[in-house]
């Protein structure tokens, strides 16, 4: 078992020890630690829930109208959060979007260790989000999420090629000119234009992204994006 | 063969009598359980009264696929869940925000150990369903990854995925380590 592995287990469900983990944790200080704090988690958790949350009784009606003043003043600071959001968003460099990417997979290291094929009922779920249409044959998708990715959810595949798994997010609302390239964390991959937006594929190691990201051009159809679902639903 | 005399008509209902006195007991023993499973899954205590309500009397009604008695809790959950699924898929527009359900205190919470209970319990309330609802079956109501799989019908590897995902918020939204370490955000 390798230590990516091991997080994802101890991360979901840190009081269960298989036995494959029970031996990584053996030759492995730094899960052992992290083991130890999600212990510590999850005892806080079990305290945390044994109470119910502080709750209103009921919807309250709107009190009082606000002062005029007010809905102006909230009007004004909305306008000034758009600008600088928007400023941001222009300002930001380009190249940030890859070392995002990696990130990202990083942060969900057991989707490389996928050993079945995802149901469609999952593959749907995860594309129809953004408004994805796949001509991937489901059986060599071994991952399908839809994840939360600078603002909307977008599909996070693992598809199983003959060298082995390659990550694939489909970025409807990130634009790029031109390919490009990166190598990061270990990773290979690269970001290509395409239709409406553009796609991330990545491999461990040195990858043959740019074939698998031909295809992909070829194999993703942009449908009409739905009514600005990832934008309504409940995300910190 | 032997004769064997037709059960009297009155020990029969005395039996159903019983048998009812027994369910009865057993729910209301199991209703704090589910009210505060409910809660955290809805985040309106009204709206959690009537999800447990309706779940009861669901349970009522087919109370006999309840085979044993000490799998009541984990039945009786997952009836509240389903009936949770059933209304957010039906009122979904219209439950409340966080913001609006949620007593946040205006000051910062206490310091020390209570203090952080404060803060887990805010960042459980704002994590999304689809964290929030696998983490709840899993501390509150104690069931395996297997088991979370089936209810919500997804693959295992999806169940860990979100169980992993929703501790990482956890840490954080808190801003801290388990062990009271402040760690940086980590990118959604």
């Amino acid at each position: 078992m390798t230590c990516e592995e091991a997080r994802l287990l101890i991360g979901a469900d840190p009081e269960t020890l298989t036995p494959a983990l029970e031996e990584h944790l053996r030759s492995c200080a730094a899960c052992r630690a992290l083991r130890a704090d999600m212990l510590r988690l999850n005892a806080a958790l079990r305290r945390a829930l044994a109470e119910p949350p502080s709750l209103r009784a009921a919807r309250t009606s709107r009190s009082a109208a606000p002062p005029p003043w007010r809905q102006w003043a909230l009007a004004a600071s909305v306008v000034l959060a758009i600008v600088a959001a928007l400023g941001v968003w222009v300002l930001r460099p380009s190249d940030t979007l890859a070392s995002e990417v990696v990130a990202h997979v990083q942060g969900e290291p057991q989707s490389w260790f996928a050993t079945h094929n995802v149901s469609a009922g999952a593959i749907d779920h995860a594309l129809k989000n953004s408004g994805i249409g796949l001509d991937v044959s489901s059986d060599k998708i071994m991952y399908a999420e839809s994840c939360w990715f600078r603002g909307h959810y977008v599909p996070h595949l693992v598809l199983e090629t003959e060298h082995g798994p390659a990550t694939v997010l489909i970025l409807r609302h990130e634009h790029v000119r031109a390919l490009d390239h990166f190598h990061e964390s270990g990773m290979t991959g690269v970001i290509v234009p395409s239709g409406e937006g553009s796609i991330a594929v990545l491999e461990r190691g040195g990858g043959r992204v740019d074939e698998l990201a031909g295809k992909l051009r070829q194999q993703v159809h942009w449908l009409p994006e739905p009514d600005d679902h990832s934008q309504s639903k409940d995300h910190p | 063969m032997r004769n064997s005399s037709p059960p009297s008509p009155v020990s029969s209902i005395s039996e159903r009598a019983d048998a009812r006195a027994s369910f009865t007991a057993l729910f209301e023993s199991l209703r704090p359980d589910l009210l505060r499973f409910a809660q955290w899954l809805a985040r309106d205590r009204a709206l959690a009264e009537d999800i447990v309500q309706e779940a009861l009397l669901r349970a009522w009604r087919s109370r006999a696929a309840l085979k044993d008695p000490s799998a009541a809790r984990a039945w009786l959950l997952t009836i509240v869940r389903r009936e949770h699924a059933r209304l957010y898929e039906r009122k979904r527009l219209e439950l409340v925000s966080l913001d609006e359900a949620a007593e946040i205190p205006d000051s910062a919470p206490a310091a020390g150990a209570d203090g952080e209970l404060v803060m887990l319990r805010h960042a459980i309330m704002r994590l999304p369903l689809e964290y929030r609802e696998p983490l709840v079956l899993q501390v509150l109501g104690g069931f395996s990854t297997e088991e979370i799989a089936r209810e919500l019908e997804l693959t295992a590897t999806a169940v860990l995925t979100r169980l992993f995902r929703a501790r990482n918020k956890l840490r954080a939204l808190c801003g801290v380590t388990a062990s009271g370490v402040a760690t940086p955000g980590e990118p959604a």
